[in-house]
């Protein structure tokens, strides 16, 4: 930013209220009148807070290699309605990923703090805050927080409570991956007890969360997975969790499918992550009138769809984003919080766990990324505050 | 497809045999005979149907006599010959799913039809390229006289598919826009025609040809709002071309392929893509960041499964739907397609001419 820029932006900014995006959610807080640019946070120029955090920055779009910086950035003060937080864990995810290289569907303003889910510790709040005290661990209610730094100022509105009863991990991989899991289980197929759904990528993080809700449903869960060496020692590692069946995407091909579904009632729904073949190989095996909800696109092809299977077999083909059903029902407080409930339930029950995690300190931020983007990736990166 | 076409065979989930049609045994009394386009294998229309002469059972207290005046050579009759559609007759099979007839004799506990209706039959396999049949009164529907006969012989396929897309997937109100490709087929301009009854705004797809401005004249004169070629679409996206409407909420498709996707693009956040024919034979290449980031829905559209659901649960749920057709086409806001009238003799013309795809319908004149 040159100097320029932020003279004028004292000048003609200073004095006004704004709204700060944080990334690119709207919060609003009392504005310092240093507070000056919309998309960051924190604040450039140092003000009368003392408080400063460590964060992982980024300036422009591009290879998480090249362009993620770790900062040591200001605090602003605790607004009446914020709250400010001691970070506890935040994932690297995916979609974390892919905001940084510039290919999300939503990009924040720049420059911003990567990471879009995690937990924290609240240890002060404003005084108009109701909902939350010190102590309270809480995570985000919509992406785009920037979560992979070590503290933060967050407005009231921005941030939902966890029960601090659950293991840390689980709570820094709830807000994502499980309540994608949960909702594509609930949202688009009336599925009783008994009924399969097929997924493939059934060991990534939301394919984990779809067995274990599915298995505490009383749903089968047919899982389609790469091959690779160790093979076998993932079927049962996903059988423990509680998948009726894992196979590997060679075998969605073959005559012994009919055999399969002798056992199995044919799925109604189908759990797409990955796209190409893989995707069109799950319509092929999905019941008539049944629905294939894609939520992610790890092979970067396009979902392949047959004609006949619209037409003939009456199949729906659909997409879920659950950034954007928690954008649709921000104003209803009671749906993420019975989602979030319900899941915490199934934690503390032991029916769901958290993905194999491997704990990093933020200053091991340069591998984490990169060990996070290498393919066949079965460890998720988690940085511990 | 071939190998969903045997599947479903195999599951017995589409199967024609489980309907009762003409191809009763044959009596002791023959009282009539008929003339009738029959194939007993499958394969080129040329190489398998021929005009024969089939006996005619005699008329049941539930059945009524039918004389036929036109039915049109529809693509799905073509692939039902070649067999590669999902429903498939017995052999011997009478070609062709729709037509209209004249009653004219009925049994003695028939009510719903009289001598001199003209009439329809509701279910796909019939067998309407013949020149007379007996059938089961249930079997048919009612139409008025007071359409034009190329109307009635077309009603059933094609404008109902029609109604049914812009009824059943979204609820459309006026202003609203839709988008389809295969913009004048059939189906195409009973969707222009049915569109601009309810208000609702269309644009048209077509493939670009030499005499491509004179199509889009027609099509507009018929309610068209804008055509476009699939390839002004493919360089542009569809914002940059129309500005004036709202973006299509929903997008019908025939095609598949390049054109489907094109459709696709097109759609608002949140918007449907209704498939109902795959012209181009190829498969609908869908982006994940469509399904994910733009939640677009896919479904397909059969109107024979339609019919045989509603037919089972309230049949005056078709009924409604082929008067409500029929309403639009007394009012002149429906006029069926420009069609080759060929006389039934000449049956090889009108088979061979759907088989190359061209432009303009063909019905048999019976």
């Amino acid at each position: 930013m040159s100097g320029a820029r932020i003279i004028w932006l004292l000048l003609y900014k200073g004095s006004r209220r704004h709204t700060v995006c944080q990334g690119f959610t709207r919060g609003s807080t009392t504005q310092h009148p240093t507070q000056m640019f919309r998309g960051f946070v924190c604040r450039y120029l140092t003000g009368p807070s003392a408080s400063r955090c460590t964060a992982l920055l980024y300036r422009k779009h591009g290879d998480p290699a090249q362009v993620v910086q770790s900062e040591s950035i200001s605090l602003p003060d605790v607004g009446a309605r914020s709250v400010l937080v001691k970070m506890l864990a935040a994932p690297i995810n995916p979609s974390d990923i892919n905001m940084i290289q510039g290919t999300y569907a939503i990009l924040p303003d720049l420059p911003a703090v990567g990471g879009n889910e995690g937990v924290a510790q609240v240890l002060d709040v404003g005084s108009q805050v109701k909902s939350l005290e010190p102590g309270d661990w809480v995570i985000p209610r919509d992406a785009g927080l920037g979560m992979w730094r070590t503290a933060a100022v967050l407005a009231e509105g921005d941030v939902i409570s966890l029960p601090r009863d659950i293991p840390l991990l689980s709570a820094a991989t709830l807000g994502v991956n499980p309540c994608t899991a949960f909702r594509m289980l609930t949202d688009f197929e009336d599925l009783k007890p008994g009924d399969t759904v097929i997924q493939n990528a059934a060991n990534s993080a939301v394919g984990q969360a779809v067995i274990q809700i599915a298995a505490a449903r009383g749903l089968q869960t047919i899982n389609v997975i790469r091959d690779r060496p160790d093979v076998a020692k993932l079927t049962d590692s996903l059988k423990a969790m509680g998948a009726s069946h894992v196979i590997k995407e060679e075998t969605l091909r073959q005559p012994a499918m009919k055999e399969l579904f002798k056992s199995f009632p044919r799925p109604k729904l189908a759990l797409n992550g990955v796209g190409g073949k893989s995707a069109t190989e799950l319509l092929r095996h999905l019941e008539v009138g049944g629905s294939m909800v894609t939520y992610g696109g790890m092979a970067k092809q396009p979902v392949t769809v047959p004609v006949s299977a619209l037409i003939f077999k009456n199949l729906k083909v659909k997409g879920f984003w659950v950034t954007q059903w928690k954008k649709n029902h921000s104003q209803d407080e009671g749906a993420l919080r019975t989602m979030l409930d319900e899941l915490c339930s199934l934690i503390r029950q032991g029916k769901l766990t958290a993905p194999d995690c491997s704990e990093v300190g933020l200053q091991d931020f340069h591998s984490a990324l990169d060990i996070a983007m290498q393919p066949f990736t079965s460890v998720k990166q988690i940085f511990v505050m | 497809m071939k190998r969903t076409i045997s599947r479903l065979i195999q599951e017995k989930v589409l199967f024609l045999g489980q309907r009762k049609y003409t191809q009763a045994p044959v009596t002791l009394r023959q009282l009539h005979f008929c003339s009738a386009l029959v194939y007993r294998q499958h394969g080129h229309p040329h190489d398998t149907v021929r005009i024969e002469e089939m006996a005619l059972p005699a008329l049941g207290k539930h059945s009524v006599r039918l004389k036929m005046l036109a039915a049109p050579v529809n693509p799905a009759d073509i692939n039902m010959l070649q067999g590669t559609y999902p429903i498939l007759p017995m052999f011997p099979a009478v070609g062709g799913n729709e037509g209209v007839g004249e009653v004219v004799e009925v049994g003695s506990e028939v009510t719903a039809l009289r001598p001199g209706d003209w009439a329809v039959p509701w279910d796909a396999g019939f067998g309407t390229w013949r020149t007379e049949a007996i059938c089961e009164a249930g079997d048919l529907l009612r139409v008025p006289r007071n359409i034009p006969l190329l109307g009635a012989a077309t009603i059933g396929v094609n404008p109902c598919t029609a109604y049914r897309m812009l009824h059943d997937f979204i609820s459309l109100r006026p202003g609203m826009t839709v988008i389809q490709n295969g913009a004048n087929s059939a189906v195409g301009q009973a969707v222009i025609q049915i569109a601009a009854s309810l208000g609702v705004k269309t644009v048209n797809i077509i493939r670009d040809r030499p005499n491509r401005h004179k199509l889009e004249n027609e099509l507009k004169l018929m309610g068209a709002d804008f055509v476009i070629t699939e390839e002004e679409l493919e360089g542009l996206t569809l914002d940059n071309i129309i500005q004036e409407l709202p973006k299509p909420v929903l997008g019908l498709n025939c095609v598949g392929g390049r054109s489907g996707g094109l459709v696709l693009a097109s759609l608002c956040d949140g918007g449907t893509l209704v498939t109902y024919g795959g012209m181009a034979k190829k498969t609908l290449q869908v982006p994940a960041k469509a399904l994910i980031f733009k939640n677009i829905t896919l479904q397909g559209f059969w109107l024979t499964q339609w019919k045989r659901n509603n037919h089972e649960a309230d049949v005056r749920g078709l009924q409604a739907m082929v008067s409500s057709v029929c309403d639009l086409m007394k009012s002149g806001q429906l006029r069926p397609p420009e069609c080759v009238q060929v006389p039934f003799h000449r049956y090889c013309q009108a088979l061979q001419a759907t088989v190359q795809s061209q432009r303009k319908k063909h019905v048999l004149l019976i």
